[in-house]
Parts: structure tokens; C-alpha cells; sequence
């Protein structure tokens, strides 16, 4: 049986954040990710906007952590090779009252050590937006903030920890934890044993159904559900700028988002659930989401929707909606990384420091490894290269001349690389994650049966054995006729 | 990189791309085609059904066969075709920028036919609501996957939209021995051909459910089951009349959008309401030796009228830049003859017709191909402009499942060269479907 000094339980973007984290110093650690890929969980099911810190209420843990993970993805960015833009924020008022709640943020802002932060007027606001609608008055604008593709974040965390040594291990729910006598842990999935001496617990949405497996009851979860939508790239009056509508109590509102690769997500609703596995679309939220952004953008073109989806943000009840990272008060040892709701894609790399720190205050000796290697390498996105680079690359390898994905212009060779990859794509919805094959306007509809060709060939595993997503996604059954496997 | 020259470019081998590129090599040009997948013949090698080919043809085949025709004559001909090549970018100035696994090319062409084809309306498009499992996917692909992957996409299937792939594959997934519970259509009348209707859902005992929508996807992560409830005049959802189907499958037959991107890459315009190209009646785009036909202009449901209008294209690009070739050879242009621009509208109960515009004068007949919006009983197609009624149809029936074509004699075209202004060109012409009381 393997010995860790530290198991991380989850693969979202905070606990490969952690495990990036850990990777850095003299120790050995696991990660234990339940479903079939990294970044499946509420980590794919939000708008990717790195907050940078406005909101939350100066002097919570949320607050702090919050701009110190903002402030971290830059330099991140820049050694893990993942996709960053910076479109800034706007925080659109309609009303003399919106205009008090927007320089409330500012406050809120300053205090909490943003920086660059202005209230600006509708010609400023229109001068960059000039699609707004027309009863906007003023703005807050945080010419900082940043949007990254979360899921791409979390491999790349995931990939640099395995990379320095962190096993990172897929398909493992964990099914029983023990504390042992001598204070180090066991834990089951359902074909592994492990021990470890600590714990850290970043089951997202199951955070508290993990602890209670150790015995913890120190909280309890429930999901706050959101929908979402995704808008082709080839839109008309495309926002530049990520809009929020002036903030309520309960959410930020439904905002427009650009993303990474030039499409548009508006998103999202905020409804509290009971249901944790649930991530479904309804009716009714994605009407609040059409509505919602035409009151920023009444121009925008629902036609262009290309997906929905949803996501849940895991909330720990009866905490003021804050974070709740620290040690288990009844097991030592045992450290909580839950309810990391929004802005949890900008605080992940604040929270795996403070989780550092919380692991060096439980006695596990933190020493900074000298051979740790802070950079991951660029993948190959053939679209993104020059013409000369792309003959160059094909005759280097042809596989990067055959086109698969044709609505993003993805290649065999980069799909390959991505069923080979450091953290391997088992599955279409994997290889779609890594490659944007399948995430454009035909949705698959003219690259499914070739991805599914080339899963089955690289893993040597039959078609009717490929997934979506989860175990049990086969998208295909048996042969029609004959005796073809 | 290397560089190619033609006088004519086909983007997409389908029987459009085909058909253009055989007309514009008859007519003295050199071609090139440009397909993405390994062989010549596009959608149609999936579409194993018969019924095609029964209007060009005169003799009923099926997909394979009808391609396979036109593939040995594209070889006979001598055209140039480039397989498993993709092109990247089509600029203003007819640039082919295209990729293979030999590399990079760039193909420089004295005109561009684009057929490209359409794709299918994904689940998205409809935003349906539910959880987004394994076992939801369009007509076309499960049609892939069957036809030509052998793979069955499920066991009890359910199918959205009574669209003619959906349709057919109604008829092909029973014939393979799967179970098709229904099919399920928002509008109050079906989308797919009559004889579709007959021959793959009524033979079959297959049940169509008009005004009838899917409201809910069940199941992780695998489908399940699906919600389907009736809807009223409106569209809107009665709500006792939500069931749950337990399936496994679920096809979406729910349109076609004619693909595009590329096209406006080149600074084509397009008509909002098809996606496709605005083009006059030689097919040419608003950029000057750009020609489009086939399911990138506009949907058709016959591969037949594919053909007439590709053969049309690639005319008219072989003529474009045989010309432009001479002009250059002498180094002098041919004076701009004195010609207007007449716009075509959609009128009453009429989504849109193609060509977009005539010009005028001409020699030649303006062929009109539209449809109407909405089934009518007892209507007649009307052309006018201003006052003045240039065409009167016949009463009958309509469709909006059967693509209508009328002509214009360059008589009809001419004479309203007579009422154009000046400065402002023709005052335009309104095709329109209007009820007729009796």
C-alpha cells in the first residue's frame, strides 16, 4: 500500500491548485479525482471570470483570499501556458440607487486592495461598449480583471504538480477514510487502499460527504444551481468588456462574458438546490439568462446560442457564504478547502497557499524542493500558429494536416497529443476540453464519429466502449450487422 | 508553401461541388476541387435510401449511386481534386488558403464556386432543458454512424423534428431492428416531404405527433427517458399534457443551416433568414467571382434541383474568369454595359427567395426558387412591381417542405428596366403567396 504524506480528494480547479501547490516542496502527495477527467465538477460549470475582488466583504476570508488569487494568475498564466485574456469588468447601474450600491463596491474594492478601480459615466462606458443599453448610466470599472477557460487552468495545474511528482489519480471515489491509531489516515476507493498523514479536502459540492466518511459533521453543503449559455464566436456586436448588471444580495447577476477563445457566455442564475448531481438546464433559467442580457445588451443575438449548460457552486451553509478553509476542528490532520463558490477560479491559488500554510501549522514540515520545475509546456493549438509554422508542423508530422474538427480547426496531431497528453484524455468530452473539438456551432455534429475513431484506436479500446463524459456515457452500442466488433 | 492556379476553384466535393465543377471544365476552364473528407460525394454517401436522382436522371438511386455518376465523370473530365484538404481562409481577392497532410497550400483562382453544404441545428440552438447526457445527437450523425460506421446509436429511439433526415432515418433505424417510439413535431403541420411521411413513417406504423415538442432530457450519464408535451397556437407548452418516454436515443431532425463561416471570411453577405449568400441570378455573391449553390446558398430537399443550380455556378464562374482572363491577355476591360439591379423581396407568406436580385437587361430567363412560411390550402403566387403584377400563378396548395420555382422571361425582366430610376436602380420585385377566398 502507497503512503502519502498528503491526499488531496478532488480534482476541480481547487484541489489540482493545491496539488500544484504541494508539488513545490520536499513531500510526497495523491490526488484522488472521483470522476473520469480533472475539472469535471463545478469547475466546468462557470463563466471562468477571475474576479478580481471587489465584491466580497472587506475583511472576510473571501475577500482576502480573493484578490490575493487574482492578483497570482498573471505569472501563472505565463509559466502554465494557459489561455488569459483581460477584458476587465463592467458593473452597469441603471438608477440613482445603483449608482449608491456601485460606489458601495468601490469601497468595497479599495479596501479590499484593488487596484484601478473608477466609476465611469455612459460615454465612457459606451466608448468601449457602444451596444450598452441606452438607460445605462454609470459603471464600475475594473480595468484588471481577467477570464481564463477554468477546466484548461486545472489540467494545468494538475499536469505541472504531476510533472513534480504529485500522482494524480482519475476515477477514484473515495469510499471509506479511517483515522488510525498513529494519526495517518486510510482511505478506500473502489480499487484502491491508500494511507496518508493529512488530508486535504476539496470534494467541492461533496465536501461535507467526505468529512462525514471521517467522521466530521462541521458543515453542511447545498449547491447553488446556475444555468448557462454559450454564444458562437461569429456574433455580431460581440462584447469586449465581461458586463455584470448591478449586483443583488444573493449573485452577481447575469452577466455577458468573453471568453479565452472568442465566444460569448452569459451566465448565470442563482437558485439554491438539493439535488448535488443535478446539472441540468431549466426552462426557466435560461429565459432569466435571454431576458437578463438583453437588459445590458438588448442587441444581442439569441440566435447564435450554441449551448447551454450549468453548474453548481458548492455553498456551506450557515457561513455567511464564505469559504471554509481550515483544519477539522475534531480531526487533526483532516483540512478543509469547501464551499469554494464564486470567485473560487480567482482565489484558487490563494486558497492552496493558505492550505500550505495550514499543513505547515499541523505539523507537516514544508521544504522547498530545488529541482521543482514552475513551467509547463505550450501544447500545439495548430490554429493559433502562423502559416509557415503550420506547413512546418505537418511536415513534421501529417497528422497535423488532417482536420477533424472543423468548426474550430483542430487536427488529429493535437488530438493525439491530447490522448497522450501528461494528465491523458480518455473521453470525448476530455479531448473536447483540451482541444475545443466538439465546442463549436455543429457541436460535434461532423467531428463525433472521427474523435470517437481515434479514442478507440489510441487506447486500443472498442467504439461502443468510448464515453462522453462519466462512466456509463457510451454515446454508441453495438454493430448493426455482421460481425464487427 | 505551394501555390496553385486555376480558373475555376469548387470549395466542397458534394453533388454540388461536383456538378459546378464538371460545367465550368465543359465550358473551357481548369478546376480544382476541394473536399474535406476522403472521397468525392459529400452527405450523399451517407443516404443509402433510394429516390434520388428521379427528375436528372429519369431512374430512381440511391445516394451512393447518384454520387458515384458524377464522381466518375469528375474523374473522366480530368479536374483536379484535392481530398482530405481543408480550407482555412477565402479571401476578396480569391484566395484559397488550404491544408492537407502534404501541407500548406494556396490556390489563386480566376472565380470561386462555394458548396459547402449545410449543417444540422444542434440541441443548443433549441436550448432544450434537461441534463446533457450521452444518447442525444442530430439525424445526420446517428445516419453516419449507421449507414456507414455500423454502430447503432441505441435501442428505443425518439425523434425531434419531422425534418427528412429524421424521417428517413425513422424508416432505417426500424428496418435495422431498432424500436422508433415517434416523432415529435413543434409545428402543426410536417417538415419532410410527403412522400417521406408515407413511405418511412405511415408504412412503418411510426406515430407523428404534430404540435408536440421535446421539453425535457432525463437521465445522467446515460438518456433515459425524455418529457414531450403538446403545445398550443403559440408554442407555449400545455402543461397537463407533459408525458415522460422512457428511450435511450434521442434524434434531432430539427433543420439544416447552410455553412458560411468561410464565406464571410471573403466579405460575402448573407440573407439573415437562410444564412445563405445573397446572390443574382447567375448565382454570383455581392463579391465580384464568387459564385455559391447547392445547400450553402439554400436548403434544398432534392438532390436533383442541387444539381440544375450547381451546373448554373459553375457556368457562370467559368464564364467569369474566362473573361477576366481575356480582358487581362488584351489588357483592356470591356466597357460596363448599362445594367440595373432589381431587387427580389419576400412578400406575403414567402421566407425568402434566391436568386436575391436580377439584373437587368438580360437574354437569359430569371428562374425564382422560394418557400412559403406556413402551409396553404388555396393560394396563388403573385409577382409585382410597384403596381404593376408581372407574374399570376395558378391557385393550389402549398408547402413550406417543397422548395417553388418560378420563371421570368427576360421580357417580363426587361420591361421593368423601363421603370428604373436612374440613380436609384429598380424599384424592387415582391414575390408573394397570397390566399385566394372561393
Amino acid at each position: 500500500m502507497n503512503h502519502y504524506d498528503i491526499i488531496i480528494i478532488g480534482g476541480g480547479i481547487t484541489g489540482t491548485a493545491i496539488a500544484h501547490e504541494c508539488s513545490k516542496y520536499k513531500l510526497t502527495a495523491a490526488l484522488l479525482e472521483r470522476g473520469t477527467d480533472i475539472g469535471i465538477g463545478a469547475t466546468k460549470g462557470n463563466g471562468g471570470v477571475v474576479h478580481p475582488g471587489y465584491d466580497p466583504t472587506p475583511g472576510s476570508l473571501k475577500a482576502k483570499i480573493n484578490v490575493q488569487g487574482a492578483n497570482l494568475y498573471p505569472k501563472l498564466a505565463k509559466d502554465l501556458n494557459f489561455g488569459m485574456i483581460n477584458p476587465g469588468i463592467f458593473v452597469i447601474g441603471f438608477t440613482d440607487a445603483d449608482e449608491v450600491a456601485l460606489k458601495h463596491k468601490l469601497e468595497f474594492g479599495i479596501k479590499n486592495g484593488v487596484r484601478d478601480l473608477a466609476i465611469i459615466n455612459a460615454d465612457q462606458m459606451r466608448n468601449r461598449e457602444p451596444h450598452l443599453a441606452a438607460n445605462a448610466k454609470h459603471a464600475l470599472y475594473a480595468p484588471t480583471a481577467t477570464v481564463v477557460d477554468p477546466f484548461e487552468v486545472a489540467i494545468a495545474f494538475a499536469e505541472n504538480a504531476k510533472a513534480n511528482g504529485v500522482a494524480i489519480l482519475m476515477s477514484q471515489p473515495v469510499t471509506a477514510i479511517q483515522k488510525r491509531r498513529d494519526g495517518s489516515f486510510l482511505i478506500n476507493t473502489p480499487d484502491r487502499q491508500l494511507s496518508c498523514s493529512y488530508i486535504v479536502n476539496a470534494a467541492g459540492n461533496h465536501a461535507d460527504n467526505v468529512a462525514s466518511l471521517a467522521g466530521i459533521s462541521e458543515y453542511q453543503m447545498k449547491p447553488r444551481h446556475g444555468d448557462l449559455l454559450v454564444l458562437d464566436k461569429d456574433m455580431a456586436n460581440k462584447p469586449q468588456t465581461v458586463i455584470f448588471p448591478c449586483p443583488r444580495p444573493d449573485t452577481k447577476g447575469i452577466a455577458c462574458i468573453p471568453t479565452v477563445h472568442g465566444n460569448t457566455i452569459v451566465g448565470s442564475t442563482a437558485t439554491m438546490m438539493d439535488d448535488k448531481e443535478a446539472v441540468n438546464n431549466y426552462a426557466p433559467g435560461i429565459q432569466a439568462l435571454i431576458d437578463g442580457v438583453h437588459k445590458i445588451l438588448p442587441e444581442l443575438d439569441a440566435s447564435k446560442i450554441i449551448r447551454t449548460f450549468a453548474g453548481l457552486r458548492p455553498v456551506v451553509l450557515d457561513n455567511n457564504n464564505d469559504f471554509f478553509i481550515a483544519e477539522s476542528q475534531t480531526v487533526s490532520g483532516f483540512i478543509h478547502a469547501a464551499g469554494i463558490q464564486s470567485p473560487g477560479v480567482a482565489a484558487a491559488p490563494a486558497i492552496a497557499e493558505q492550505v500550505r500554510d495550514l499543513l505547515d501549522n499541523a505539523g507537516l514540515k514544508m521544504i522547498p524542493k530545488l529541482d521543482y520545475n514552475p513551467y509547463r509546456e505550450k501544447r500545439i493549438v495548430f490554429a493559433d500558429l502562423s502559416i509557415d509554422q503550420q506547413d512546418a508542423l505537418i511536415h513534421q508530422n501529417p497528422a497535423y494536416g488532417r482536420i477533424v474538427c472543423r468548426c474550430e480547426t483542430v487536427t488529429e496531431g493535437e488530438i493525439i497529443d491530447a490522448i497522450h497528453g501528461v494528465i491523458p484524455a480518455q473521453t470525448l468530452d476530455a479531448v473536447k476540453r483540451r482541444t475545443r473539438a466538439g465546442m463549436g456551432r455543429c457541436q460535434s455534429g461532423f467531428c463525433q464519429y472521427k474523435v470517437i475513431a481515434i479514442l478507440s484506436r489510441e487506447l486500443g479500446l472498442p467504439v461502443s466502449d468510448i464515453c462522453l463524459e462519466d462512466r456509463g456515457s457510451q454515446q454508441l452500442c453495438g454493430p448493426v450487422k455482421g460481425g464487427v466488433k | 508553401m505551394k501555390q496553385l492556379h486555376y480558373d475555376v476553384v469548387v470549395i466542397g466535393g458534394g453533388p454540388a461541388g461536383m456538378a459546378a465543377a464538371l460545367k465550368a471544365k465543359e465550358k473551357g476552364a481548369t478546376v480544382a476541387i476541394i473536399e474535406r473528407n476522403e472521397e468525392l460525394g459529400g452527405i450523399l454517401n451517407q443516404c443509402i435510401h433510394s429516390g434520388f436522382g428521379l427528375s436528372y436522371f429519369k431512374q430512381e438511386l440511391t445516394g451512393p449511386e447518384y454520387a458515384e455518376l458524377f464522381i466518375n465523370q469528375v474523374i473522366a473530365a480530368g479536374i483536379d481534386v484535392y481530398l482530405e484538404t481543408m480550407v482555412i481562409d477565402l479571401s476578396r481577392d480569391r484566395q484559397v488558403k488550404a491544408m492537407n497532410q502534404a501541407g500548406m497550400l494556396l490556390l489563386c483562382a480566376g472565380a470561386i464556386v462555394l458548396a459547402m453544404g449545410c449543417r444540422e441545428r444542434t440541441r443548443g440552438a433549441i436550448k432544450i432543458p434537461g441534463s446533457r447526457p450521452a444518447g442525444v445527437l442530430t439525424a445526420g450523425l446517428a445516419q453516419r454512424y449507421v449507414n456507414i460506421e455500423n454502430r447503432k446509436p441505441g435501442e428505443r429511439i425518439v425523434i425531434l423534428g419531422s425534418g427528412d433526415i429524421g424521417l428517413i432515418m425513422a424508416r432505417r433505424l426500424t428496418l435495422e431492428g431498432m424500436e422508433v417510439l415517434g416523432v415529435y413535431e413543434l409545428m402543426p403541420y410536417a417538415n419532410g416531404l410527403y412522400r417521406n411521411i408515407k413511405n418511412c413513417l405511415d408504412d412503418f406504423d411510426i406515430p407523428l405527433h404534430l404540435s408536440t415538442t421535446v421539453t425535457n432530457i432525463i437521465g445522467h450519464p446515460h438518456l433515459e427517458a425524455i418529457e414531450v408535451a403538446k403545445v398550443d397556437e403559440n408554442f407555449k407548452v400545455i402543461e397537463d399534457s407533459r408525458e415522460v418516454i422512457a428511450c435511450d436515443t434521442l434524434l434531432l431532425s430539427i433543420g439544416l443551416i447552410p455553412e458560411n463561416e468561410l464565406s464571410q471570411k471573403s466579405g460575402v453577405s448573407l440573407n439573415p433568414r437562410t444564412n445563405g449568400p445573397l446572390v443574382n441570378e447567375a448565382l454570383e455573391t455581392d463579391q465580384p467571382g464568387i459564385f455559391a449553390c447547392g445547400n450553402v446558398l439554400h436548403v434544398h430537399d432534392l438532390v436533383d434541383n442541387v444539381t440544375l443550380e450547381a451546373e448554373a455556378a459553375g457556368a457562370a464562374a467559368a464564364t467569369y474568369a474566362l473573361q477576366q482572363k481575356a480582358e487581362a491577355a488584351v489588357g483592356e476591360k470591356r466597357l460596363a454595359e448599362n445594367k440595373y439591379s432589381i431587387p427580389l423581396v419576400a412578400g406575403e407568406n414567402v421566407g425568402y427567395t434566391v436568386p436575391a436580385k436580377l439584373t437587368s437587361p438580360t437574354q437569359k430567363a430569371g428562374r425564382i426558387l422560394f418557400r412559403v412560411r406556413k402551409p396553404l390550402e388555396n393560394a396563388a403566387v403573385i409577382i409585382q412591381s410597384g403596381e404593376k403584377t408581372i407574374f399570376q400563378g395558378k391557385p393550389r396548395a402549398f408547402k413550406p417542405s417543397v422548395m417553388e420555382a418560378v420563371q421570368l422571361s427576360p421580357d417580363q425582366i426587361n420591361e421593368l428596366t423601363a421603370m428604373c430610376d436612374q440613380n436609384s436602380g429598380g424599384q424592387p420585385i415582391i414575390v408573394a403567396v397570397q390566399e385566394v377566398n372561393q
